[in-house]
Order: C-alpha cells, then sequence, then structure tokens
C-alpha cells in the first residue's frame, strides 16, 4: 500500500503535451516563451525538479524550432544564473537556434562555463523527465563548448577567458578536449573573422526585455497593496503605505533558503552595494531601500536581519528587511512577482529588482538578467527630481504631460513677473493712467495694491534660480546670463537713474533668456533620451 | 519495501571481470587485479584515493569495479569510498565528476542494500534529480522502494526544494513504522505550514519526549513567539514530564525576551521552585535560567 498519493503526473503529461502541440504549430511557437515565466499556473505546486524538467523541456522545443527575441532572454537568464546542469545544457543548446550568433552572447556563455563547472554532470534529452545513465547523453559543459564553436569569430572578446578556462590541467575530460579544441579553433578561424565583423559585445539584440520603465503618467496606482502589513528585520510592523510612500525606494525580493548563491544571495549583496553608492550620494535618506521575501512564513524576522546583515546591508529606518505578514498575494498581483510555489516554498523564481516613485508605483523595474547597482541608483535618483522638480541629466524620464507642463509654466510665469516688476505702476495715479491707455473702465473695481509688487519680486527671482538650476543640469547658461542682465535692468529702472528703456530692454532680455533656457533643457533631454524606455534594453551594458 | 538478493555478497574474489582493466597503474592497478585477496584489493583503493583520478585509465578502473555486480561487495564498496574522497579535491577531480555521477546513478538500484543506500546518499547530498525522483517513487509506491520509508525522507531532506511536504505529512498521518514518522516530523521541521501540528504535538503527553522535543524545535525555527508561550505553559504545568520541562527551560533561558521574562512573576516563581524541587536535568535548568535572568537561587 502506497504511504504517499501520487499527484503531479497528470499536469505534467498535459505540459509536455502543450509544449509539443505548441512547437508543431507555426503559428503558435511564439507562445512557448510565455510557458517560461515562472508565474505560470504549471508550475504552481510543483517541486523544483518537477519545474526544472519542465522549463528544460521548453528550452529544448525552442532549440528545435528557433529562439527568437521574446525567448531569447528566458535562455540568457538561463546561462547568467543558472546552476541545474540540466536547464543550462539546455539553454546552451536553444541559443544556438537563435538566428545568428551574436558577440554580446559570449560573455554570457563565458559565465555559464564558470558557474557550471563544478556541477557538471550527464544529461539526457532523449524524453521528458530523463535522467542520463548511461554514458551516451550530453553535459552542460558539452553543449557550452559546442555554443562557443557555434559563436566562433563573435567569441573573440573572450577568448583570452576561454583560454585560461581550459588550459588549466585536467579542468576536462579526454572527450571534452575534443569539443575544447574545436571550439577554439572555430573562434580563432581566420577566415570567419571578417564574416563576424566589428559586432559589439556589449550591445544585444534590440527587443530583448530584461529592464522596463513607466513614466510618470502610466505607473499604476498601489491602492490595492497600500495596506499591506510588513513585519520589518526588528519585528515592528509597518504598511505599505507607511514605509513606500513619500520618498522613491528601491526594492529587490529574495528569500533565505534559495540554494542559487546567484539569484538571493547576490541580489541581496548588490542592494547594499546601492545602499553604499546611495550614501555616497548623500541620498541614502532620501531613497529608501527593502527587501522582501518571497517567503514570509518561514523568513522570520530574526532570519531575514541576519541574512540581511551577512551581506552587508545597512538596517535602519530607511532601510529594511520585510516580510509581508498580510496581502501577500496582493503584493505578488502588484509586483507581477516571477515567483512560484510548492505550499510556502518557492520552487522557482527571477532575479527582480524595482524602482518605486514617491507614490509607491513602480517606475522601473530590472527583472532576469544581472542588474547594474550604478543604473538602479541612476534611475532612483531620476525618479526623485520629479519630487524636487529638477531637471534630469542624461537618461531622463520619457516626456509625459505632466511634468513637461509644469516645466512649461516657470519660465512663463517668471517671464510675465519680470514684466510686473518693469512696469509695476509706482502710485495710484500710474495705475489709473495705466488702466486708461488700456481703455479699461469702472477703476474702482480694480483698486491699486501696494503688496502686489513683492510678491512679484518674489516670484521673478524663482524664475532667476529655476533657469540656473536648468542651466546647471543642460550645461547651457546661456538663458541664465541673459536673465541675469534682464533682471539688473529691471532693477536699475526701479532706482530713478531716468533711463526709460532700461525696464523694457530688461524685460525682454529675461524672456529671451527664459526661452532660451526651456528650450536648452527640451533639447537636452531628447538628446539624451531614455534608452530603457518601453522595455529597450540595457542590459548589454554590464557585459 | 522491496527485497534485493544480496548477488555479490561473497569474499571470494569475482570471476567476471571484464571490465576491471589490470592496466591501470597503482594502487587502482593493484584494486583492479582480480589475483589479488580481497584485502589487498581494499588496501589498494582506500590508500590513496586520488590514485583514481591521476589518469582516466585508473578512474575508468575504479568505476569499473564500482559497477561491477560480480566483485566482491568489499571491494566495490572500498572503490565507493576512494572515489568519495577522492571527490574531495576539487580541481583533480573536476574532469571525472561526470563519469562518476554516471556511475553513482548506475549503482544506485544495485541489489545489494548497503551499496545502494550510501550511493543515494552520496547523490542525495548534491541533490540530484535522479536520486530524488527514485527516492520519492519509493515512497509512493513502496514496491519501488529502494531503501526503507526513514531512510528516504533522511536523504530528501538534503534539499528543501524537494517535492517532499506531502510526502512527510502523508507518512506523519500514516507512518509504516515510528523512525519514518520520526523522521517525516524532522523533515517538516523547515515546512511553515506545519507549525500548528508542531504546536499539538508539543503538549500532547501521550507523544513520547523525542518526538515532543522535534516539535519544540520545529517551533523554535518556525514560529519562534509560540514557542516560547507554549514553554511557558508546560513549565507552570506541574504534571508535565521532566524532559519536556527541561526542553522548556532551554527555549525560555537561550531564546526568551529578558524584560518579559523579568516581568513574569509567576514563571519565576515556578522555575525558582523547579530549582529546588525537580530533577537533575530540571534543576541545572532551572538554574541556568535564574543566573541568566539575575535571579539569585535558594
Amino acid at each position: 500500500m502506497p504511504y504517499v498519493a501520487t499527484t503531479g503526473e497528470q499536469t505534467e503529461a498535459q505540459f509536455v503535451a502543450l509544449v509539443e502541440a505548441l512547437a508543431a504549430d507555426p503559428a503558435q511557437r511564439g507562445q512557448l516563451a510565455d510557458l517560461l515565466g515562472e508565474e505560470h499556473s504549471h508550475y504552481d505546486q510543483l517541486g523544483t525538479a518537477t519545474v526544472v524538467q519542465m522549463r528544460g523541456w521548453v528550452l529544448l522545443a525552442l532549440s528545435r524550432v528557433g529562439v527568437d527575441n521574446a525567448a531569447l532572454v528566458f535562455v540568457l537568464e538561463e546561462l547568467d544564473t543558472g546552476i541545474d546542469a540540466y536547464l543550462v545544457a539546455a539553454a546552451a543548446r536553444a541559443l544556438r537556434s537563435y538566428p545568428s550568433p551574436n558577440a554580446a552572447f559570449a560573455p554570457f556563455v563565458m559565465r555559464a562555463l564558470n558557474h557550471i563547472r563544478l556541477r557538471d554532470e550527464p544529461v539526457s534529452f532523449d524524453g521528458y523527465g530523463e535522467y542520463a545513465v548511461l554514458s551516451a547523453g550530453t553535459s552542460p559543459i558539452r553543449e557550452l563548448l559546442a555554443t562557443l564553436a557555434w559563436l566562433g569569430p563573435h567569441a573573440r572578446e573572450v577568448l583570452p577567458e576561454i583560454e585560461a578556462f581550459l588550459g588549466q590541467r585536467g579542468r576536462l575530460s579526454k572527450k571534452l578536449q575534443i569539443d575544447a579544441d574545436r571550439a577554439l579553433a572555430a573562434i580563432r578561424d581566420a577566415d570567419s573573422a571578417d564574416q563576424a565583423g566589428t559586432d559589439n559585445c556589449c550591445a544585444l539584440p534590440a527587443g530583448l526585455r530584461s529592464t522596463f520603465s513607466w513614466a510618470l503618467g502610466s505607473r499604476r496606482g498601489c491602492e490595492t497593496i497600500d495596506s499591506t502589513v510588513f513585519e520589518d528585520h526588528e519585528g515592528a510592523q509597518l504598511t505599505f503605505r507607511e514605509f513606500f510612500r513619500g520618498h522613491p525606494s528601491i526594492v529587490a525580493f529574495f528569500y533565505t533558503r534559495c540554494d542559487n548563491p546567484l539569484k538571493c544571495s547576490l541580489t541581496v549583496t548588490k542592494l547594499a552595494r546601492v545602499q553604499a553608492l546611495l550614501q555616497e550620494k548623500g541620498l541614502a535618506d532620501q531613497i529608501h531601500t527593502a527587501a522582501i521575501t518571497y517567503d514570509p512564513a518561514f523568513d522570520v524576522a530574526e532570519r531575514i536581519r541576519g541574512y540581511g546583515q551577512n551581506r552587508g546591508m545597512r538596517l535602519d529606518a530607511c532601510h529594511r528587511m520585510l516580510r509581508a505578514t498580510n496581502g501577500v498575494d496582493a503584493l505578488r498581483s502588484y509586483f507581477k512577482l516571477g515567483v512560484n510555489f510548492i505550499e510556502s516554498l518557492v520552487n522557482r523564481h527571477r532575479i527582480e529588482v524595482y524602482v518605486l516613485d514617491a507614490q509607491g508605483r513602480i517606475a522601473a523595474s530590472f527583472e532576469r538578467i544581472h542588474w547594474d547597482e550604478r543604473q538602479v541608483v541612476d534611475r532612483a535618483i531620476e525618479v526623485r527630481k520629479e519630487i524636487t522638480g529638477e531637471s534630469v541629466p542624461g537618461p531622463a524620464p520619457e516626456p509625459t504631460a505632466t511634468p513637461q507642463g509644469a516645466k512649461t509654466v516657470s519660465p512663463t510665469l517668471g517671464t510675465l513677473a519680470s514684466l510686473g516688476v518693469a512696469f509695476f505702476p509706482k502710485c495710484p495715479v500710474c495705475w489709473a493712467a495705466y488702466l486708461s491707455v488700456f481703455g479699461i473702465a469702472g477703476l474702482e473695481q480694480i483698486p491699486y495694491a501696494a503688496w502686489l509688487q513683492p510678491v512679484l519680486v518674489a516670484v521673478m527671482l524663482v524664475n532667476f534660480a529655476s533657469v540656473w538650476l536648468r542651466g546647471r543640469s543642460s550645461g547651457r547658461m546661456s538663458g541664465f546670463y541673459l536673465v541675469c542682465a534682464g533682471a539688473l535692468l529691471i532693477a536699475v529702472s526701479k532706482t530713478g537713474l531716468d533711463w526709460d528703456d532700461a525696464a523694457t530692454w530688461g524685460v525682454a532680455l529675461t524672456v529671451a533668456g527664459s526661452l532660451l533656457s526651456a528650450l536648452g533643457a527640451r533639447n537636452g533631454k531628447s538628446n539624451g533620451e531614455i534608452r530603457q524606455r518601453k522595455g529597450e534594453s540595457v542590459s548589454g551594458l554590464r557585459a | 519495501m522491496a527485497t534485493k538478493s544480496k548477488a555479490a555478497k561473497s569474499p571470494k574474489p569475482g570471476k567476471a571481470g571484464s571490465a576491471a582493466k589490470s592496466s591501470a597503474p597503482g594502487a587502482s592497478s593493484a584494486a583492479a587485479s582480480e589475483a589479488k585477496q580481497i584485502d589487498d584489493r581494499v588496501a589498494g583503493l582506500v590508500e590513496s584515493p586520488l590514485d583514481a583520478c591521476a589518469s582516466d585509465e585508473n578512474l575508468q578502473a575504479v568505476l569499473d569495479i564500482l559497477r561491477n555486480r560480480n566483485e566482491p561487495v568489499e571491494v566495490r564498496l572500498a572503490a565507493l569510498q576512494s572515489l568519495q574522497a577522492a571527490s574531495f579535491s576539487v580541481n583533480a577531480f573536476e574532469s571525472s565528476r561526470g563519469d562518476y555521477t554516471l556511475a553513482l546513478r548506475q549503482v544506485a538500484e544495485d541489489p545489494n542494500p548497503e551499496l545502494r543506500q550510501r550511493v543515494l546518499g552520496l547523490l542525495a547530498r548534491e541533490k540530484d534529480g535522479f536520486a530524488q525522483k527514485k527516492l520519492l517513487a519509493g515512497l509512493k509506491n513502496p514496491e519501488k522502494a529502494l531503501v526503507p520509508p526513514e531512510k528516504a525522507l533522511q536523504l530528501l531532506s538534503y534539499d528543501v526544494h524537494a517535492e517532499t511536504y506531502a510526502a512527510a505529512r502523508a507518512i506523519v498521518s500514516n507512518p509504516p513504522n515510528a523512525m519514518a514518522r520520526r523522521e517525516a516530523l524532522r523533515l517538516l521541521a523547515a515546512d511553515a505550514t506545519s507549525a500548528p501540528m508542531f504546536e499539538k504535538i508539543l503538549r500532547d503527553k501521550d507523544e513520547r519526549a523525542e518526538i515532543r522535543q522535534i516539535a519544540a524545535s520545529a517551533l523554535q525555527a518556525l514560529k519562534p513567539a509560540k514557542l516560547q508561550a507554549h514553554a511557558r505553559e508546560l513549565l507552570l504545568d506541574t504534571s508535565e514530564y521532566e524532559d519536556i520541562q527541561a526542553t522548556s527551560l532551554t527555549a525560555v533561558t537561550q531564546f526568551g525576551d529578558g524584560a518579559a521574562i523579568a516581568a513574569d512573576q509567576e514563571l519565576v516563581k515556578c522555575v525558582d521552585r523547579l530549582s529546588e524541587s525537580g530533577g537533575s536535568k530540571v534543576k541545572q535548568g532551572a538554574r541556568r535560567f535564574l543566573s541568566k535572568y539575575g535571579f539569585t537561587t535558594k
């Protein structure tokens, strides 16, 4: 009599049938990549070993029908962070089905070789769920060497690393040495070298989606999780609203039982480096950081505190390790977390880091492929400038109605203020004269107000500061100099030196300076435009 | 559990020998030679484990001994020991790891139970999917079991991500034997959803002390605050067993909240009483408690 009821086989059989059906139908092959999303319901309540077999089977199907850009990120992710022999071998094989070799793939293959070398074991691709028991199978190292041979001269950038790797005595068995020699010969092949051209090792194919960004006006509200309660590393209770509203935040997800050192452990270590960068820039108390566990039932306060401290995390009121004590599903849904579970334990997850704006809304996400700490910090600084109103240097947020509108209003108001100051009537008689010039009747309805002049002066000074800030950030100070000259002339006109044209010239210079400043800032932004908008890849920067 | 015949238990050297390579040099060569006595071959294998990965020929010779069901089991176990020791030398063994894993998988279903269990243990420690699949299959279907259920659970517990919680829970509710139940509880000590079950076991005076102590340990990992609350209640219960009171004292002494405990006069009085009237383990634990929290013993 069985001790344990049999479950799961039906799900796996259905999954395999689905993969085969999708692979067989050219019109539906694109959906194979969707099956690699960790959150897919097929992976719910299955053990990690089963999930490995299922994902590996999808990668093998892709290797038969060809990897496209939608699937490429999953293949590269496995090479970048995978430690399972079966999945790494399947990913290496799948990469060879991409339409053409690309130099940007070589560092991924090299990293995979380094990660998997101590876990190299035979794998079988003969049938679903099979393990290699006879020597006829393949192995991740063998597949990676074959992929290097496929890359050929495109892998020249990593040739010294490959030579160092393969050069170590006893590293490869005799059987693998043949594959290694073949790979080296292909990479060194002078005839093919010209065909490989000068493609950039750091530029991944366009359309690879690993970094996403949302412009201010297009961000989803976080009302659904505002009341989600967290417990921090000290056991203190706080809601999402309390910790994440009022300032930008950088949020990473992890869990302490993750056995992949290239995922959670490294993510939290890198978050500690992010904190150090914020500290260097004096922003440690203005941009918060949080590491939230996927496994709140097991990761109690003491456990997450130790995990963070052991990886160099700064832990205080602005920087916390968190576990959700209620509303976990809402959190998972809000972030669209790439994770799945068997009961409360994670069976598979992706790397994911988010930048939240001051409203707790997701402004950017960095997924799957290893993220660069500086890039994340820079994005958080951009998001912070949305609050402070400073213009954004370099790759700035996508122009949206709200900030653009605000920045256009500023020079206009300032210019009007300058006009007001220059031509402000000195007494009630002047006020009457102005109104009569414009033919306005009913003087009693527009009384003279002496307090208006200091207000206009104040607005003019605001414009003065705004043009200076804009000039400093865009590197174009000419507008500021014109506004300075204009302000000086307006001041002169008020001193009673009897230079009637001074005010007119002052206003003209202020208008010109303000316009120049506003246009300069906008051009600067267009030029540096936002590489990482709308899913454009920036992950190649780290290669 | 399926019973396997002990085919290779003969003390005499095996006759097949087709796989053994006499050309291998050194100790491995001596071990591979069927002409030698079993003791000499065992000594040859165990003395210099790194010899196994000195060359491809040596490695294959030792792997062949391990795989060969006609070899005496002592020699095969020595071959396994030699390979296991060699595998600790990470760099020297790197190129041999694939063949080693393959050989272990081939021996995992060997008729000899001792060899089978040791090989499955080595694979399970590496979180090998093949071994996990075989072990889980054995729990689901005892006819296919390669090792007893308690051993299977122990080996599966090396990988927290193995699909074992449901299997362990089923064994707790329907245990084939007491050891299997104990191993299943140990395994579930990392399963957060099992905390209520452990609370129940901890308070159940009909459970054996060892099982209740496993429950206390599991609660410390999963719900430390709950353990503190239960430990307090167990200490105040004058009818509680000595072993459990000693465990409770350890919990409140090592992991308790100092301020809360110092303010808990009822608990302090109770522990003070235990320091005088309890059994030896309880007295010792009670005095440690009083000393830690700054109370003087009488």
